[in-house]
């Protein structure tokens, strides 16, 4: 039946197919003037299907929930050989005994059975370009509104700026700099925040997510306050997306150990 | 007279990607065709960005100004990138034990 239904579907890119008589024209017309958001895609994605966003940042967030729950070991049953690497003479220890305790000193660095060292100029560059992909992961959140781009895209740019830290030097020194708790944080803070600024809509008289309904508390006007929520929302997924990308990377690529990986 | 280097510039540069994809093809093995892919790319973005940060100038505009200085940005962008990028890949495959092509090899088959 679902196939024969598929048949009396408008031929792939008709343009007499009825999506493209009403509602497309409508949105073009109307999209500018209603959110002052020259980015029609950004406009359709963020205000007049809002509901749809929120939801696809929730199923992210539960990918990077689920990545966690089934991967995620606190310690290892049998942890094996452990190895460290004395700094200064560049010697490695290595352990067989695992009840053995090991003092936290500035002068032992664990690392990883398979441990490579990293050349020196893949380092160094990634060391130069990330803060760079990352200023230009904001750039692509806030220019959502004028250009291709917006949460998801900043997102994954800004999540792969430390996923490219984690590759060139190692996992540890990745999650050093984006520690668990925080991105465990940030992943539902950014849907937290998504769904906060439906609320507020609500509670400044509108509709859950009616970013117009901002617009008395601002003291700005009705489009212009489409136009901020638009950018808070974006912001809320990027974090979310940022912090999902990072925690699904931590998980495959260390087995869930976290201390080792790629 | 501005397009006319901008041009020449984009010309310059395809006739670089057009070396790098022979060179892809015809050269023998993973390191001499990285070699030329890594090289020639690199100096080809250079070239034909740049042709294109100038044809964008053409009627001058603080607006086109600034696009023209982004697409110098992605130029310094990729002119780190692609190198660093080639030497990994060359790296992993030194670290693999892929062995350099030579001549007598060739012969040998």
């Amino acid at each position: 039946m679902l196939i024969h239904a598929a048949l009396e579907f408008p031929v792939w890119g008709d343009p007499n197919a009825p999506a493209h008589l009403h509602v497309a024209p409508e949105y073009l017309e109307r999209a500018y003037e209603e959110t002052a958001t020259p980015n029609v895609v950004t406009a359709i994605l963020a205000d007049y299907r809002g509901y749809d966003t929120m939801f696809e940042t929730a199923v992210i967030f539960s990918a990077g929930l689920a990545c966690f729950f089934l991967l995620r070991t606190r310690s290892r049953k049998d942890p094996g050989d452990r190895f460290f690497r004395h700094l200064a003479t560049d010697m490695v220890i290595r352990i067989q005994n695992p009840s053995m305790k090991i003092p936290d000193t500035p002068y032992l660095q664990p690392m990883d059975s398979f441990w490579t060292p990293r050349s020196t100029i893949v380092r160094a560059a990634s060391r130069v370009l990330a803060p760079f992909i990352q200023l230009y992961a904001l750039y692509v959140v806030a220019h959502g509104h004028y250009s291709p781009g917006g949460g998801f895209q900043g997102g994954v740019i800004l999540g792969a700026s430390f996923i490219l830290i984690a590759l060139s030097h190692d996992l540890r020194t990745c999650m050093r700099q984006t520690p668990e708790k925080l991105i465990g944080v940030l992943s539902p803070a950014g849907v937290l925040f998504y769904a906060g600024v439906g609320i507020l809509c609500v509670l400044a008289g509108g509709n859950f997510l009616d970013y117009g309904a901002l617009a008395g508390w601002f003291g700005m006007a009705r489009e212009a306050a489409r136009s901020l929520g638009i950018l808070l929302v974006e912001m809320g997924v990027a974090a979310c997306v940022m912090a999902t990308m990072v925690i699904i990377y931590a998980n495959l690529s260390s087995a869930g150990g976290h201390r080792q990986g790629l | 007279m501005l397009h006319i280097i901008a041009m020449l510039s984009i010309a310059c540069g395809l006739i670089f990607f057009a070396g790098a994809t022979v060179g892809i093809l015809r050269f023998p093995d993973f390191y001499t065709r990285l070699h030329a892919a890594g090289k020639l790319d690199t100096l080809g973005v250079l070239l034909a960005m740049a042709g294109l940060a100038l044809y964008n100038l053409h009627p001058f505009s603080i607006e086109a100004l600034l696009t023209s200085l982004k697409i110098l940005l992605a130029v310094a962008f990729t002119f780190i990138a692609s190198p660093t990028a080639t030497h990994a890949i060359v790296d992993a495959g030194v670290r693999a034990g892929l062995r350099p092509w030579t001549k007598q090899e060739d012969d040998q088959q």
